[in-house]
């Protein structure tokens, strides 16, 4: 069975002068220098690795630690600007949004981003229900609830939004809950929290 | 077995080889083949499609995620490996097995373990360490096979008639030798029963030998013996004389030295010692041109013989293979280059990478080995190569749709990951956006893959026919001198003259994989200050540690990481970079290396009891749009409170300082949080107290704590702007 192979090994004219004198199951080997590209690339690898790993462990190469924290100058930089222009409530933005025609914008913030722990049309579900009388951190004011939603609440598990929302998706939010206020929803969540009467 | 006397004094010796053994391991792969590849389109489709989890336990994804990697890698590719390196090997040293008998244990033994795999990882039996999951037992039993084949294997060496080994046989023995080291060093665990046991090792030091041992899987279990296999088959299919065998020295040094060294590529940006990363990209990159000699040594030794590529099946898959194979080794580096690896670690890019290995090298070279080995074991001509065309070309486009689709979710989604506007906020917040916007990604993937199963079927089909209208097995015989002082070479090179000495031969792959192994764990091991300890990271309570094990058990890790890197986008996103000393009681370790879901780091506190109980029960009615499964047997399950005196006890023999008292306290302690939680959930969401001995309320007691312990800690040390 081998035999037959080795009669039928095909070698260009070129190479015959490179055949060794293996043979393994009529499997021959030729001996072709490494192709120089190859050798090149070969020994450019093992030198970017040495001068590479130099670079991060002795010759002062960024930590990771270090790039993290040039990274959160810049965005605690811009947050706290941010923060500035919109940690105070604002009225007149309500007032901006808080229009017919602006509803269902105000219904898709919520729908996003409230939605999982309020439930469909404010009823409650792992949050408070937001269709009673009862409010449970705020006094169920635009006010009062923007201080909630921009600030969390941690104990009750509700995430400080203003680190995550824009100041008009807040003020869309609160728009659409403001809009849910003494609907008292049929299946809503059992009241949680102080009465206000307004 | 008899022997005449040569005029010279020369033995020549008549025997047999034992194809039998072959057969048996031809016909496996192919069964496991298919069956892995069902798996995988299974699994592909439930990421489209969250309902195909069923509903029941054993069908959901994080059980049959590790059924489909083990039994791709081990059934499918460690079969075809047994075939493969039985015939050659035999043929190479011109020697039957070793052992009949051996032989039929190893194949037999190995069928086992596969049997056993697919029935207790869909039971939920895992060690939790991706690729290693099999649980103790199991593990055992693979180190009993895998001794009985090297026995097999270089017994065989032993009774050789040709005197030097074949660079094939050298790929064959760094394989062996190197799985055993693998296998051996990162399975090593206390057991708590028969079916479930604690990694020696925790956090950043089990990270680190996991992906030691997950990286050289790959290395010497899906690389190194299919390189020796094309070493063979691909001269012989093609009757040329192999390109260069310098090249064949310098690339097979080179690749078992380095390789080893790259497995904390793996792990860049996480709290693995900076040092031990930039390691591992280093020696990633220097891999890229010893993996590349492979593919030239084979293509080139194609030269003059292209038109048989065109028309040949066995050597059009082997090309195919290689060119699959030099581009998945040109994008390993790429990955492990830190900037890039930013963008594509916890991605969809990374199963691509993965599946443009497993499916374009080791598939396709195993479809070319596979139709040699059938013709020949079963004295046939190939039953239709019309059919192996159209196979070539729904194996060719699946993998490509498999390969594109997850560079585009991969990338897109992290771009979405890391956006940040110009006050400083994600621009997309919410995770499930960016699950969205790629399920239709996950249709292209499974479709590609469908496409890719059914090239096998097509496979087997023509496999199955050829061998049928094979002209029956034949047992030839050969003749061969017996080794004697005639077949040493005068004047041979010092690599020729160990090509002479396999023993020394093996030694020496042992001695390269052991520096870069013993560099990069030893000092993890033996040194205090590997990790700085915190005295805010306390151990689990009794009940977490319970919810931990449901964590493990229902694969939670294959879709969250639990490590937060230090990037400016994911602190915004989930929380404080992760530290070293938060994971020193995680036994094993659970990063994971994908995030389906977000990660979970500090999810602890994150959310309420009753978000995760609704979670847990129906995600999409808390998430809208997500595709986790539903896990509506925790609600069932009762916990195993009875289970955890003797796991606080293995933690502790592990080194985890639970008092004596509060392992003594262990069941009390966890029905009361157990009970808390319950009361906690019943007063917020009307949740039955009777709830509080379900299985779902210890996961959530591990999730709510979860990353607390430090993340709780205000901002620690970062006032130094």
């Amino acid at each position: 069975m081998s035999s037959d192979n080795k009669n039928k090994l095909q070698i260009e004219e070129d190479e015959k002068h490179l055949l060794l004198d293996h043979n393994y199951d009529g499997i021959q080997e030729l001996n072709h220098p490494l192709p120089s590209w190859w050798n090149a690339m070969f020994y450019a690898g093992i030198i970017f690795g040495i001068c590479y790993w130099a670079y991060y462990s002795f010759l002062g190469g960024k930590t990771l630690r270090d790039e993290l924290a040039v990274e959160m100058t810049v965005v605690k930089q811009a947050q706290a600007e941010y923060k500035l222009l919109t940690e105070a409530y604002k009225p007149e933005v309500f007032e901006q949004f808080n229009k017919p025609e602006n509803m269902e914008q105000a219904l898709a913030v919520f729908t996003d981003n409230c939605l999982q722990c309020h439930a469909e049309n404010g009823r409650g579900d792992v949050g408070p229900n937001l269709t009673d009388d009862y409010w449970l951190v705020s006094q169920g004011t635009p006010e009062t609830n923007y201080k909630v939603v921009y600030y969390g609440s941690e104990e009750n598990g509700m995430p400080a939004w203003g680190e995550v929302l824009s100041s008009e998706e807040i003020y869309q939010a609160l728009v659409y809950v403001n809009s849910l206020k003494n609907t008292f929803h049929p299946e809503g969540k059992e009241p949680q929290g102080e009465k206000i009467s307004e | 077995m008899s022997a005449n006397v040569h005029p010279l004094g020369r033995k020549l010796e008549t025997f047999s080889y034992d194809d039998k053994i072959v057969r048996y391991f031809v016909i496996a792969t192919v069964i496991w083949g298919a069956v892995a590849m069902l798996l995988g389109i299974t699994i592909a489709f439930q990421m489209a499609e969250y309902r195909l989890n069923l509903g029941l336990p054993w069908t959901t994804f994080g059980r049959l995620r590790p059924l489909h990697t083990n039994a791709a890698i081990f059934a499918f590719c460690g079969n075809a490996i047994f075939a493969g390196i039985y015939y050659s090997t035999q043929r190479l040293l011109k020697a039957r097995l070793y052992n009949d008998f051996l032989s039929k244990v190893h194949f037999w033994g190995w069928q086992l373990i596969i049997v056993l795999a697919a029935i207790t990882l869909p039971l939920g039996l895992t060690s939790g360490k991706e690729y290693a999951e099999l649980e103790w037992p199991i593990d055992i039993l693979i180190t009993v096979i895998w001794v009985a084949f090297a026995v097999n294997f270089f017994g065989t060496i032993i009774k050789r008639r040709e005197r030097h080994i074949y660079v094939a046989i050298w790929f064959y023995i760094a394989t062996i030798v190197t799985v055993a080291v693998l296998h051996i060093v990162n399975s090593l665990a206390i057991p708590v029963s028969i079916t479930k046991s604690y990694s020696m090792y925790s956090g950043v030091q089990d990270a680190l030998v996991q992906w030691w041992y997950g990286h050289n899987a790959v290395a010497f279990f899906l690389t190194t013996p299919f390189l020796g296999l094309m070493y063979y088959f691909i001269p012989k299919a093609a009757n040329r004389p192999v390109y260069s065998y310098r090249l064949s020295i310098i690339h097979f040094w080179s690749l078992v030295f380095i390789y080893i060294w790259a497995g904390p590529h793996h792990l860049l940006y996480s709290t693995l010692p900076e040092w031990a990363q930039t390691l591992g990209m280093a020696f990633s990159v220097a891999l890229w041109m010893p993996s590349w000699g492979g593919m030239i040594n084979g293509l080139m030794t194609l030269r003059g013989v292209w038109h048989k590529v065109r028309t040949e099946p066995t050597l059009r898959f082997m090309a195919t293979a290689l060119t699959f194979y030099g581009m998945s080794t040109f994008e390993g580096p790429l990955l492990s280059i830190k900037s890039v690896n930013a963008i594509a670690h916890f991605t969809d890019w990374i199963p691509g990478h993965v599946h443009s290995g497993t499916i374009g090298w080791n598939y396709m070279i195993t479809a070319g080995i596979l139709y040699y080995l059938v013709s020949k074991l079963w004295n046939a001509e190939i039953y239709s190569k019309k059919i192996a065309n159209i196979q070539f070309w729904a194996a060719t486009i699946g993998l490509v749709l498999y390969i594109i689709s997850m560079w585009v979710a991969g990338i897109t989604q992290s771009l979405m990951w890391r956006a940040i506007d110009e006050t400083g906020k994600l621009v997309y917040p919410n995770f499930i956006e960016t699950v969205v916007r790629i399920v239709p990604m996950y249709w292209v993937r499974a479709i590609g893959g469908t496409l890719v199963f059914l090239s096998f079927l097509l496979m087997a089909y023509n496999l199955y026919k050829t061998a049928k209208n094979g002209k029956g097995v034949t047992d030839e015989t050969f003749e061969a001198y017996a080794l004697d002082e005639s077949s040493v070479e005068k004047d041979a090179s010092q690599h020729r003259k160990l090509e002479g000495m396999p023993t020394l031969f093996a030694v020496l792959s042992l001695i390269a994989i052991l520096i870069g192994s013993a560099i990069e764990i030893v000092p993890s091991i033996l040194s205090h200050q590997y990790i700085e300890k915190m005295d805010e990271v306390r151990p689990y309570s009794s009940l977490e540690l319970i919810g931990r094990d449901v964590y493990v058990r229902e694969g939670c890790y294959l879709c969250h990481s639990q490590t937060v890197r230090p990037m400016a986008h994911e602190v915004l996103r989930y929380g404080k970079a992760s530290e070293a000393a938060e994971f020193v009681y995680d036994h094993p370790f659970q990063w994971g290396s994908k995030r389906t879901g977000p990660d979970l780091a500090r999810v602890g506190g994150k959310y309420s009891n009753l978000w995760h109980y609704r979670h847990f029960a129906k995600p999409q009615e808390v998430t809208a749009g997500s595709i986790m499964p539903r896990y509506s047997w925790l609600f069932e399950n009762k916990i195993d409170f009875n289970s955890i005196p003797k796991k606080m006890s293995v933690m502790k023999m592990l080194g985890v300082p639970y008092s004596k008292e509060e392992i003594d306290s262990g069941i009390k302690d966890a029905k009361l949080q157990a009970q808390e939680i319950t009361e906690d959930l019943s007063k917020t969401g009307s949740i039955s107290p009777e709830m509080q001995n379900k299985e779902v309320i210890a996961l959530i007691a591990y999730i709510q704590r979860i990353g607390i312990d430090y993340g709780s800690i205000e901002e620690p040390l970062e006032e130094d702007e």
